[in-house]
């Protein structure tokens, strides 16, 4: 062959270009903050993370998990092979064989790829994406060819220079968007971001069945609180943001998407890597944010760069102050990329920075700070609820089996219900409990989650303190958020208070004391039930199974709703979102509704105060929303002593 | 009670007719009573009462002044008032002035405890004096500016009136009123000043007057007596006790208002005030549009629920009333009207005198945000919701139709009444 | 031409918890200078700052109107029982104001609504109270909206340099932010301080629940004052209206509107 070198150089410069893009592309990942991880042990568990943790969020569509496999298996495969036969020449038919194995592999994964590719779900980006099976395809079938001579099938020298030169086209195209495109923007982008996100990850935990779910304390007293512009992000978040494999997963289980308020998370996270990379989202080739309000964002005007104010051109702060954080996303990703820490980031710089908390958020801040209770109400009169229910108070007792952590449903009449059904449950199973009283706070959830990391923090360290003066073994709470708080979030400061502490939710301790049989209860016979899973208690927690076993303890075999587990829709009413209230063309709790409607759920079984509010204020017709323990107290069999 | 004593034709036509059904209890009315033989008034317990119309026996325990049986009916009187006595002052020893509000020319319940406070406080003076042997008269001194509608100064307690009626006083001129209460502080000496502590001018004539003169006053005081004050302090959370100031700034019921007695109202003269430079020149009341008004302070709101179809007429009837415009939270979720339109727990805690309800029956956060509404009116097509049992009038039907009626009958009588304030006028004297 | 404004700030006090927050009307205030001058307000507060200023309920309270826009703040040095009246107004007189706002009451101390007449008083200075809004400052005039109950406003013109207190109905002041407030300086500046004696004397208490005013009944015979006490104090469920027409139905709305005199 009169051009037989022509191939193995042209690997040689694309391959060169696409490490020069590379060190480009990990650059501007660095100008991110730094945020330690250790570099060897990543890399090292990076094969086992793609393969056990990645693949378990992929596989929950079987189609693409085998398709993923054929395609990006045979593609890993068929470049190593490529690079030992073609670039350094190494001259073995078994190698040949095994390329051209995989290369069959990989085409057929693409033909599925093809085919996934010609009626897509909107949930996909277009764009490049759509070019991507051909590609794919052209790779396959261009080395393939190419290697039939050194796998012996064709003579040596077989061709011509027209074919040569046909295939140097072809590996041109094929190698630019695979080699090229991986490191310089295109589709391929992912495979090589989200490897290394794999590696770095900024929650190790989540890997191996873990779970890391709290937020980061913002750092306080610095020049700029929250993020502001890209390079404020960590830049193992600015490489996750790369990683996205633009899939719309995010998109279609957002509930705020799906309500018409302007957020979609995957748009999100690509003007985040418009921002981290500089330009306009011209290319972006997806579903834009909903826009309820007619504002008409025309695509290409989000403009960004590193060191531009996100808030300013990039993202609208209503996109922001959409989201729910109900980690509906971030469960969804198959990348693994945390949507909810970076909005909370950006929402730290627009409270604590710019102080535009939206709607009602500057009064409830105002209300946190001055009442340690969202709605301003006195804090002397946080135990009022209670004033029948002989409890008793920490500051008398100083020592209890359970610690119950009251929450600021004390204040709301309708969780006041759930409040004293649990006490009374609590009662009949004899269990040594206490309260705070007073000394309670808000355990600054809501502050948190509207960005007021400073506040959270404050709450959060007075609660430690007060809590370190008492001794006891457990701490249950009827409300989710305080959950998380407690359990997940309140470790970062320091306080040995929670040491050896274990953090229940209501349901769980409840069901024990079933399983324990200290509650002996009646069969439910009430028509159908579905259960609602909190976001807090489910995706937050891992709780899933309590609040079911007891409902089946009393009979109720739950009717499922479509979207349950970790599927569930969030009801609305997280992360600060009935406070900033941002308008949509629907509301998420009546969407929610509609989900149990379709059971023919009587019933509604919910195990948080704030979704019992958020559903109840659904206009009925609907069905009747109760708390668990609201449901254990009416089948309880009340023991004569 | 009347004096007249009146006849009843009938009762005495049924004690004529012996085989009238009514005849026994008519006559048995008054008969439960009979002297005895012995002389002493014995009781007969079976003609004590009579039958009442549902055939039980029943004792009539007013004893005739009831309607029961009323052989003599006497009709209550309400023209001929006792004629209280009057508090006359020949020549007042000493004075104590106060500076009511007259909101619309007319003195407020606020004045009036005032007014009963100053004559609480002149009566201690002079029994302190008459304790020491000696005799003194004090007198109350109504400072009054602009435009006077009141007619009845003489039962509020003015003693003595000083009614300063001049353009410069007009409206909103503290700068001229300030001038003319020093000048009245020079020729008087009054023994205190009290002002209501009032949003409507009391309290700043009042600090006006304190800084002038350097005295410190009593600021938010509710107990008042010759000797020692009461005021509340940071934001209502304290009671500060001290020593009584001469000039008092007054929380309303601080006093009780005058009832009992007449007072001369007798004018008391005043050089002409001269009123130097003037630095805050009044361009009158703004034109406000209702909908203009902050939700909490709006006075009269309509509000629009779940049951409103027809928007478009919600917002012209709005307009038409001259109403502020409220909502439920459906309605807001909905998308209808705005956020901050929203009454209740969870939007806008509103103190409206009139509140219509159209089309909400009314969840309890919608209840709890209306909890100070004055007057409450529910349209509604549901006559067993909540804001039906809360409303003062509840209107069951259609929304639209009722509301279309009402804009119709509102427009007909703007149109009769164009020709501006005279129905307000002749509105405010039915009321006072 | 800019006006030299000065906006006046105090220590709060929530009316729930007691605990010491931005003023209402204090923060209005602020507002309100921010509308007319932007970065050139300036903002003074008089009260404590010593050794244990630092981390303090007032430093905080302070950092929260900070936190509103300011790069600095000056804090005229006085202690807690002093009177801020002569410190105050040698500030306001050293600093040439043209426009100084204030709330109208405090919400802590005596909340007698003093200061802002006796510093216009020593000062010799107009003094506007209860402003909803300044519309324009031109000429060495101010155009000012004073607020009424009711959301009623009355427009008024003042002659600069003055002094306003600013009510509730003014427009509401913008969310702290934390990080500014926590970068805000504060310069803080001797002033003369003289006591307040009269105060010493005053004996503080929680407040006491008012009575609350019973209906006097001045009744005559047995029977008035039977009647006035078990009358019903009015209430109970109202008038419904079923069956008659609409028309019907409007009339009764629209007379009861017409009695209650919001319809005119």
């Amino acid at each position: 062959m009169i051009f037989d070198w022509l191939p193995s150089v042209l690997i040689a410069i694309v391959l060169m270009l696409a490490v020069v893009g590379a060190v480009r592309r990990i650059s501007l990942w660095r100008a991110g903050q730094p945020s330690p991880v250790n570099i060897i042990s990543g890399l090292m568990a990076m094969p086992k993370r793609y393969l056990h943790d990645l693949h378990h969020v992929v596989e929950r569509d079987k189609y693409m998990s085998r398709t993923h496999v054929a395609t990006g298996g045979g593609f890993v495969l068929a470049m190593f092979l490529v690079l030992c036969v073609h670039l350094f020449g190494v001259d073995s038919k078994l190698l040949a064989w095994a390329l051209l194995a995989s290369l069959v592999m990989m085409f057929t994964g693409a033909i599925f790829v093809f085919k996934r590719r010609r009626n897509p779900p909107s949930r996909l980006s277009k764009g490049p994406w759509m070019r991507l099976p051909k590609s794919l395809m052209t790779f396959a079938v261009t080395f393939f060819v190419l290697t039939l001579p050194a796998a012996g099938i064709l003579p040596d020298g077989t061709g011509n220079v027209l074919l040569t030169l046909v295939l140097s086209a072809l590996i041109l195209v094929s190698l630019g968007e695979m080699l090229f495109g991986m490191t310089w923007g295109g589709p391929m982008k992912h495979a090589f971001a989200g490897a290394l996100h794999l590696a770095f990850h900024r929650r190790q935990e989540r890997f191996g069945g873990g779970r890391s779910t709290g937020l980061k304390p913002a750092d306080l007293g610095v020049e700029v609180h929250g993020v502001s512009k890209p390079t404020d992000f960590k830049w193992n978040q600015l490489l996750g943001f790369d990683a996205c494999v633009q899939c719309g997963r995010c998109e279609a289980m957002c509930p705020a998407f799906a309500a018409g308020q302007p957020l979609n998370p995957k748009k999100l996270i690509q003007d985040m890597v418009v921002g981290l990379a500089g330009g306009t989202d011209a290319n972006y080739a997806g579903s834009h944010y909903p826009d309820p309000q007619g504002k008409g964002r025309e695509p290409g005007s989000a403009k960004g760069s590193p060191t531009e104010v996100i808030t300013a051109g990039l993202v609208d702060a209503e996109t922001l102050w959409s989201c729910t954080t109900c980690r509906a996303c971030v469960e969804e990703c198959p990348m693994m990329i945390e949507h909810v820490d970076a909005i909370v980031d950006m929402r730290r710089f627009l409270t604590m920075e710019k102080g535009e908390t939206p709607n009602k958020g500057a009064e409830v801040l105002d209300n946190i700070i001055a009442t340690d209770n969202p709605n301003g109400y006195a804090p002397g009169s946080r135990t009022n609820w209670a004033a029948d229910q002989n409890l008793n108070v920490m500051r008398d007792v100083k020592k209890a089996e359970v610690l119950f952590w009251v929450s600021d449903g004390a204040f709301d009449m309708r969780s006041q219900r759930i409040l004293r059904s649990f006490v009374k449950l609590l009662k009949a199973a004899n269990v040594d409990v206490a309260i705070l009283g007073d000394e309670e706070r808000d355990s600054g959830d809501v502050a948190r989650r509207l960005g007021d990391d400073a506040t959270f923090q404050n709450l959060a360290k007075r609660n430690l303190q007060t809590l370190s003066q008492y001794e006891f073994k457990t701490i249950v709470t009827t409300d989710p958020h305080a959950f998380h708080c407690l359990r997940n979030e309140y470790g970062d400061f320091g306080s040995d208070a929670l040491d050896n502490v274990e953090v229940l939710h209501h349901t769980t301790y409840l069901n024990r004391l079933v399983q324990d049989g200290k509650l002996k209860l009646d069969t439910f016979k009430g028509g159908t039930v579905t259960y609602h899973d909190p976001c807090y208690l489910g995706r937050y927690n891992g709780e899933y199974e309590a609040p079911r076993e007891l409902l089946r303890s009393m009979g109720i075999e739950v009717a499922e709703m479509e979207r349950s587990g970790f599927r569930s829709r969030c009801c609305g009413g997280g992360g600060g979102a009935p406070i900033t209230d941002i308008p949509g063309e629907k509301r998420i709790a009546d969407m929610r509704v509609e989900d149990a409607k379709e059971t023919q759920a009587d019933l509604i079984a919910v195990g948080c105060q704030q979704c019992t509010a958020m559903l109840e204020g659904v206009v009925e017709p609907r069905p009747e929303i109760r708390d668990i323990a609201e449901i254990l107290v009416d089948q309880l069999i009340e023991e004569v002593h | 009670m009347s004096d007249i004593i009146r006849r009843d034709p009938r009762t005495e036509w049924i004690a004529r007719n012996r085989l009238h059904p009514l005849y026994e209890s008519v006559i048995n009315a008054n008969a439960g009573e009979v002297r005895g033989p012995t002389g002493l008034l014995r009781k007969n317990p079976h003609k004590v009462g009579f039958i009442g119309p549902n055939g039980i026996k029943r004792i009539d325990r007013l004893k005739g002044n009831g309607q029961g049986a009323g052989a003599v009916g006497r009709g209550k009187s309400s023209a001929n008032e006792p004629v209280l006595a009057l508090h006359q002052i020949e020549a007042p020893d000493f004075y104590i002035m106060v500076a009511p509000d007259l909101v619309g020319g007319r003195l407020t319940s606020h004045d009036k405890d005032v007014l009963g406070l100053a004559h609480k406080l002149c009566r201690t003076y002079e029994a302190d004096e008459r304790d020491q042997g000696r005799s003194s008269q004090g007198a109350v001194v109504a400072v009054c500016f602009g435009e006077m509608k009141e007619e009845s100064l003489d039962l509020a307690g003015v003693d003595r009136l000083i009614h300063l009626q001049n353009d410069v006083f007009e409206g909103f001129a503290p700068e001229a009123r300030l001038e003319a209460v020093a000048q009245i502080e020079q020729m008087y000496q009054p023994k205190h000043w009290l002002f209501p502590d009032s949003i409507h001018g009391g309290a700043d004539l009042g600090s006006r007057l304190s800084a002038r003169l350097g005295e410190r006053p009593a600021v938010q005081a509710w107990q008042v007596d010759t000797q020692n004050t009461v005021c509340r302090g940071a934001s209502s959370s304290i009671d500060i006790t001290r020593a009584t100031p001469r000039i008092l700034l007054l929380l309303e019921e601080c006093g009780d208002a005058i009832d009992e007695t007449r007072h001369e109202a007798k004018a008391l003269d005043v050089d002409a005030v001269e009123v130097s430079a003037v630095n805050i020149v009044d361009h009158g009341l703004m034109d406000v549009d209702p909908n203009a008004i902050p939700l909490a302070e709006a006075e009269f709101i309509l509000s629009a629920g779940n049951g409103i179809h027809n928007w478009e007429q919600f917002h012209d009837a709005a307009k038409a009333l001259g109403a502020t415009e409220g909502a439920s939270r459906v309605a807001v979720d909905d998308g209808f009207m705005p956020r901050f339109r929203q009454v209740g727990a969870t939007g806008t805690w509103v103190t409206a005198r009139v509140y219509v309800a159209v089309g909400i029956s009314g969840a309890i956060q919608h209840m709890q945000g209306i909890g100070q509404c004055d007057k409450v009116v529910a349209i509604n097509t549901d006559s067993g919701c909540d804001m039906v049992k809360r409303a003062a009038l509840s209107v069951i039907g259609d929304s639209e139709e009722i509301l279309e009626e009402l804009v119709k009958i509102v427009n007909a009588h703007k149109g009769q009444v164009s020709p501006e304030g005279e129905t307000l006028e002749k509105g405010s004297e039915h009321a006072a | 031409m800019q006006p030299n404004v000065i906006s006046l700030v105090s220590i709060g006090r929530h009316p729930q918890s007691g605990r010491a927050r931005r003023s209402e009307q204090d923060g209005r205030a602020l507002e309100l200078g921010l509308k007319l001058s932007g970065s050139h307000l300036q903002v003074a507060h008089a009260g404590a700052y010593d050794s244990t200023f630092s981390g303090s309920a007032e430093e905080t309270v302070l950092r929260q109107y900070a936190g509103m826009g300011l790069k600095q703040m000056t804090v005229l040095k006085q202690s807690s029982d002093a009177d801020v009246i002569p410190s105050l107004s040698h500030y306001l007189e050293s600093q040439s104001a043209q426009v100084v706002l204030l709330g109208v009451r405090a919400e802590s101390g005596e909340s007698s609504g003093m200061v802002p007449y006796l510093l216009a008083e020593s000062l010799g200075w107009p003094i506007v109270s209860r402003v909803a809004d300044i519309v324009s400052i031109e000429n060495g005039e101010a155009e000012v909206l004073l607020a009424l109950p009711r959301g009623q406003r009355r427009s008024v013109t003042v002659t600069l340099p003055f002094i306003a207190t600013v009510d509730n109905a003014a427009p509401e002041p913008r969310q702290t932010a934390y990080g500014p407030g926590q970068r805000a300086q504060f310069n803080a500046v001797d002033t003369p301080e003289v006591l307040d004696e009269l105060r010493i004397n005053w004996v503080e208490a929680p407040a006491k629940p008012r009575p609350k005013r019973l209906k006097v009944i001045k009744a005559k015979t047995a029977a008035e004052r039977f009647k006035a006490a078990t009358a019903k104090a009015q209430g109970g469920s109202g008038k419904v209206m079923k069956n008659e027409s609409a028309q019907e139905k409007a009339q009764a709305i629209f007379d009861l509107l017409i009695e209650e005199k919001v319809i005119r």
